[in-house]
């Protein structure tokens, strides 16, 4: 298996505040690694410098051999890398069929979409996906008139539109109710089969229901990584992030 | 203390949101309210803190019916109220969120209540930092330690574990059973944490689009009645 | 026949979106009406006043389809889209008054434009004579304000700019173009403005308004129905999650905001020929504001709405301001504040919504839903049911 993500001594400032501290990570092509670790350890810095939000203050970031640290977000999506939000972000007055095609990979510059047209085997696709995460019923609905669940599945289906290599969900799961979660936990894994997801989560039943390789940051470091049952008896792991097995 | 909710119906603009729901808390008591997404789980929580108050039916807070009673005012009737995603304000500091609280109920004096302190010791060397440098966790700490120095009779928690990693969901588990007997308020919270509810609380109600359609001591929650009103 | 594990025919089933029409029925029929009635004008009636009127209107109102396309298509609110329309209306004004100054020679004899001869120049600055070809007068007055929102955009757009700064940025823009004419009386006229230039004020000068607006309303709806206005709508949504799928936000801004441009250019140019006055009032952030002011009260992001609320707006004003006189510009002002409290969307916006809310549920409604999904399990027994002998299955 070749890396297909390696971070590299990453460090980032945010107001005066390390985030991330040096921070080494590889992911590899077709794995669904999990990310754990405590609120300010870093996950969802880490995904911002991935896709450019951020520049980082020193380290690489390399993609598919390619080292994308400091590019623009554009760009970096260009080289197939989709990120999901924490809070669901998408296109509130356009329909649920408008959103997914607005985000098939493609075209993308102003005067190559100045005449587009959606061709059929496009179309059957974005049906695809919609059928895939349960919102083809609602395809003309505007995207505001989800709940939300359906609005982190909309989110997931314009990602899988977007055709990428690598997929980071930062939390796909928030505010979801305990059997939306199983199914999402069932979408990830179905997607995890084709792309390579680095995903990012709080809920350790999904964690279980899915997870195989799992990587948990502390303080802007990587402090544990390897197999989930390993990686969860770990006492540091324990001490700074699972507590006492409550609620595992 | 004693909360009643008679029959309540809430709309949201034109949507009739809540139909006829009904609940009781008693003093002490600590009471969950499951449900899907959209079920109504936050809108009978701004019915109960005056945002959106219902246009049938009462709510009566220890025989006093407060249905109509403007939001800003129910702080000093005895609700406080920790909202989803914590909501602290980020500008300013730990100290000063919960000093607003203490104005909100009326309260003279600056002091941070010690009680805080033992409750939340990880709190302590956060006061002089601002709100929105906090962890989520941190965060959640001071929204509960925020609600709680309004000295209330009932205290409303709209999801207090959503986001958070395991080991804090733990100590905001302890904090939360700690509550009723110590401070002398009854509790009801929104969940989705099963795990987190069974250990929690004593009594329990799920809401289906907007009706209540199980309910009772926690002990009835099981797992065959969550796969008939909270699976998919 | 494949089947997948729900047993349902694995072929692809076929489903249709509920797409509004480019042009819809209504709007052609609407619009044709309206167009006629306005190009008779000159037949049922002799009155210039209102004759020269509606040709100022329909300047007015592509002005203002120009600040809905990047206020109600992508979410840019400019508070001096007037620039544009000045720096458009002021070449064609200057090469109009050069020419005119060739008949009409000055009380000293000299064939320069009268303010330069106020001004102590005795010949027209070399800057500025190729505005007496005519040709290149229309080009300067349509690219050089495209090519400064280019700039603008360049500067602002690039460098993440959006919102509330640029608005503000924007009504900076306007003061100094505002400013610099005054200032520059010597090639601007300054506070007289450029007057006294033969006017073209006539029926087939109506015609040719009337034929670019109807074409620049044509294209901000090709525009704004196609995939690029798609774009511009998520990217007013969410220009965060636009940038994350891969779109140059930036960029589309700019392709607009020069679009946007070019069209209040064009206005501005047809307005300097048809009303014979010019003057840093087209230039400033009251005019800019003035548009928006249409724009909201007719609705934006709906095109047509902008149109007549310029329309509407100015018409009201020509009617009214001479009974009202100084309480006009209070009127609009609280005209303005009442949109934005009671009809967010504006009037034509308020409209559509309230006929979508009719329809929604509405016996039409159920039929064209129900002729839809028929036409869905046709195109399912089309690819499922029927023998396909050698037919691919697509």
């Amino acid at each position: 298996m070749t890396t297909l993500l390696e971070v590299t001594g990453l460090t980032t400032k945010v107001s005066g505040f390390t985030i991330l501290n040096g921070l080494d990570l590889s992911v590899e092509e077709q794995e669904l690694r999990v990310l754990l670790g405590p609120n300010g350890a870093g996950k969802t810095t880490l995904i911002a410098m991935i896709t450019g939000q951020f520049k980082p203050f020193s380290g690489t970031i390399r993609f598919a051999g390619q080292d994308i640290t400091g590019w623009a977000p554009d760009a970096i999506f260009q080289t197939g890398i989709s990120r999901k939000f924490q809070v669901p972000n998408m296109y509130e007055t356009l329909s649920v069929f408008d959103n997914v095609m607005v985000s098939l990979r493609g075209r993308r510059r102003v005067f190559a979409t100045l005449f587009q047209v959606l061709r059929a085997a496009e179309r059957d696709r974005i049906w695809d996906i919609l059928e895939f995460v349960g919102l083809a019923d609602k395809a003309n609905d505007p995207a505001d008139t989800l709940s939300h669940g359906e609005r982190q599945w909309l989110e997931l289906g314009m990602l899988i539109a977007s055709d990428p290599k690598l997929l980071l969900l930062d939390e796909p799961t928030t505010g979801m109710t305990e059997s939306d979660k199983h199914r999402t936990a069932e979408l990830i894994h179905e997607i995890a089969k084709s792309h390579t997801v680095l995903l990012v989560e709080h809920d350790m039943h999904i964690v279980r229901q899915i997870g195989k390789r799992v990587t948990v940051l502390h303080q802007g470091q990587r402090l544990a990584e390897g197999p989930l049952a390993e990686v969860m008896s770990n006492e540091l792991v324990r001490q700074v992030y699972l507590g006492k097995g409550k609620f595992q | 203390m004693t909360l009643q909710v008679a029959a309540i119906e809430t709309f949201y603009g034109t949507s009739h949101i809540l139909h006829g729901v009904s609940l009781e808390l008693a003093d002490g008591e600590l009471y969950a309210v499951l449900g899907r997404n959209g079920a109504g789980k936050t809108t009978l929580l701004r019915s109960i803190t005056g945002v959106n108050p219902p246009k049938k039916g009462t709510i009566t807070l220890d025989g006093v019916d407060i249905t109509r009673i403007k939001p800003h005012k129910r702080a000093r009737i005895g609700i406080s109220y920790v909202p989803q995603g914590r909501d602290i304000i980020a500008d300013i500091t730990a100290a000063e969120n919960i000093q607003v609280a203490l104005l909100g109920k009326g309260v003279k004096s600056r002091k941070i209540p010690d009680f805080v302190f033992d409750y939340f010791p990880a709190l302590a060397p956060l006061m002089k930092l601002k709100g929105g440098v906090l962890s989520g966790g941190q965060q959640q700490q001071l929204a509960i330690a925020r609600a709680l120095v309004q000295e209330p009779k009932l205290l409303l928690m709209d999801e207090p574990t959503e986001g958070l990693q395991p080991s804090v969901v733990e100590e905001i588990d302890t904090i939360i059973k700690r509550i009723p007997g110590e401070r002398g308020c009854a509790v009801l919270l929104v969940e989705q944490n099963l795990d987190f509810v069974r250990d929690i609380t004593q009594k329990f109600a799920i809401l289906d689009t907007g009706r209540i359609v199980a309910g009772g001591d926690i002990g009835e929650l099981t797992a065959e009645v969550v796969q008939r009103h909270l699976a998919v | 026949m494949v089947r997948d594990k729900a047993g349902k025919p694995a072929g692809k089933r076929r489903r249709s979106i509920r797409r509004a029409p480019l042009f819809p029925f209504w709007a052609v029929i609407g619009g044709a009406a309206l167009v006629a009635s306005i190009g008779a004008y000159p037949y049922y009636s002799t009155n210039i006043y209102v004759l020269t009127l509606v040709g100022k209107f329909l300047c007015y109102a592509i002005f203002a389809l120009s600040i809905d396309l990047i206020w109600g298509f992508t979410g840019i609110l400019s508070l001096g889209q007037a620039v544009y329309f000045g720096l458009g209306a002021y070449m064609v004004a200057l090469s109009l008054k050069l020419n005119y100054a060739l008949t009409h020679p000055t009380r000293f004899g000299n064939k320069i434009p009268d303010f330069m001869e106020w001004n102590s120049l005795t010949q027209v600055p070399g800057f500025m004579t190729p505005l007496y070809s005519t040709p290149v007068a229309i080009a300067a007055a349509l690219v050089v304000p495209t090519l400064f929102a280019l700039l603008f955009g360049a500067i602002t757009f690039k460098r993440h700019i959006y919102g509330v700064y640029c608005a503000v940025i924007t009504l900076a823009e306007s003061l100094i173009l505002q400013n610099f004419i005054i200032e520059y009386q010597a090639y601007t006229g300054g506070f007289n403005g450029i007057t006294d230039y033969s006017n073209y004020v006539g029926p087939s000068f109506l015609w040719f308004i009337l034929a670019v607006t109807v074409f620049f309303v044509i294209v901000a709806r090709v525009l704004t129905h196609s995939r690029v206005g798609t774009v511009l709508k998520s990217i007013r949504d969410n220009d965060l999650r636009a940038e994350f799928m891969g779109y140059n936000v930036a960029n589309y801004r700019i392709f607009v905001f020069c679009v946007s441009a070019f069209m209040a250019a064009a206005a501005g140019g047809m307005y300097a020929a048809w009303v014979g006055i010019i003057s840093f009032l087209n230039v400033g952030p009251i005019f800019s504001i003035e548009g928006v002011i249409w724009t909201a009260v007719g609705g934006r992001g709906t095109l047509i709405g902008p149109v007549i609320g310029a329309f509407l707006v100015k018409g009201a004003e020509a009617f009214l301001s001479d009974r009202l006189a100084d309480w006009w510009q209070i009127i609009v002002g609280a005209l303005f504040i009442l949109v934005v409290l009671v009809m967010r969307d504006g009037i034509v916006g308020t409209a559509m919504e309230w006929v979508q809310r009719r329809r929604r549920g509405s016996y039409r409604q159920i039929l064209a839903d129900a002729d839809r999904a028929a036409h869905d399990l046709q195109m399912d027994w089309r690819t499922e049911g029927a023998p396909r002998s050698g037919e691919e299955v697509r």
